[in-house]
């Protein structure tokens, strides 16, 4: 099978409001499960991590990348590529340190966030976006890469813009590879 | 321009009621409350007629010297009341229907944030700005 061919002939296309709503049904009943901020992230971060780790092999299939030789690249490449293929929108890459592997990725537009207006009293440390930085990371350890992606900025807490900041930390070697759980 | 705008849920009480700051802001209430029994009136009137063909607009509830009333309903029986100023003459009916649909609109996306549950008070700043632009200037 050559590597170029489609791998869906047709592309199903579902509606936007009603992927953004899902999200946040997902959000709201976990903040009602859980009432720690904290617990919350760390769930929301986990189940990105899911599907992240499946994700990167749809991705790899239909998008052909070539391989990468730098960090920035890669992170050109989640930017460009990935975030345009499955959210619809490409966020712009800043890098920020010297020695080349930490990175942010600047969001000024935010589907998932269409409807939240703030987030609610109480829930201030909330990252309601956190699924996009499970899913980085467990796509990018599917590659053989540990990176710490987190928020450094969030504008449903008050700042300008939202900032996914992601730091690429030493390769997996691979025989020590274990997935986490 | 509206002095008073009030959203009412289905069972009959206030998710958001905000009037023009003035001394007596309980007639405008009064007169939402007291407009509830027409709007269910032309409700009923018009489910026994054309249920496929009935609109959302509900027109000119009852007029009184100094205001006039109108009313909105929606498919879930939410309903939207504005009390505007009889003085302003200028007012056309377009001009109301545009002013509601803009409500139903903001209605809507109050509605899709994950964090608001149906039935509670609407404290949203997005319907907030939305209503004082229609207060201070016609639409």
């Amino acid at each position: 099978m050559s590597r170029s061919a489609p791998r869906r002939t047709e592309n199903h296309k579902i509606n936007k409001d009603l992927f953004v709503l899902t999200y946040g049904a997902l959000v709201a009943q976990l903040c009602k499960d859980y009432e720690k901020d904290e617990d919350v992230n760390k769930y929301l971060d986990k189940m990105g991590y899911g599907i992240g780790t499946r994700l990167i092999e749809d991705f790899l299939a239909r998008s052909c990348v070539r391989r990468c030789h730098s960090y920035s690249e890669i992170t050109d490449i989640i930017a460009q590529v990935a975030f345009k293929m499955y959210l619809g929108i490409t966020p712009s890459v800043a890098c920020r340190n010297s020695s080349r592997n930490e990175f942010s990725l600047i969001l000024d537009k935010n589907p998932l966030v269409e409807f939240v207006e703030e987030l609610p009293a109480g829930r201030s440390s909330l990252c309601y976006c956190n699924l996009l930085c499970g899913i980085i990371r467990g796509a990018l350890e599917m590659v053989h890469l540990t990176a710490d992606v987190t928020f450094l900025q969030d504008r449903l807490k008050g700042d300008s813009v939202t900032e996914i900041g992601i730091t690429f930390l030493k390769k997996l070697e691979e025989k020590r590879y274990r997935r986490k759980k | 321009m509206a002095v008073c705008v009030a959203v009412i849920a289905k069972e009959n009480y206030p998710l958001y009621i905000r009037s023009v700051p003035t001394e007596s802001e309980l007639k405008f209430h009064y007169m939402v409350h007291t407009s509830l029994d027409v709007v269910d009136e032309k409700i009923s009137a018009m489910g026994k007629a054309l249920v496929d063909q009935r609109e959302l607009y509900l027109g000119l509830l009852y007029p009184t010297e100094d205001y006039k009333v109108y009313g909105y309903v929606t498919n879930s029986k939410v309903k939207f009341v504005m009390v505007v100023d009889s003085s302003n003459t200028a007012l056309r009916d377009n001009e109301i229907r545009s002013m509601f649909r803009k409500l139903h609109n903001s209605y809507t996306d109050v509605m899709c944030n994950p964090f608001y549950n149906p039935g509670d008070r609407i404290q949203s700043r997005a319907f907030d700005s939305m209503v004082t632009t229609m207060m201070i200037q016609v639409c």
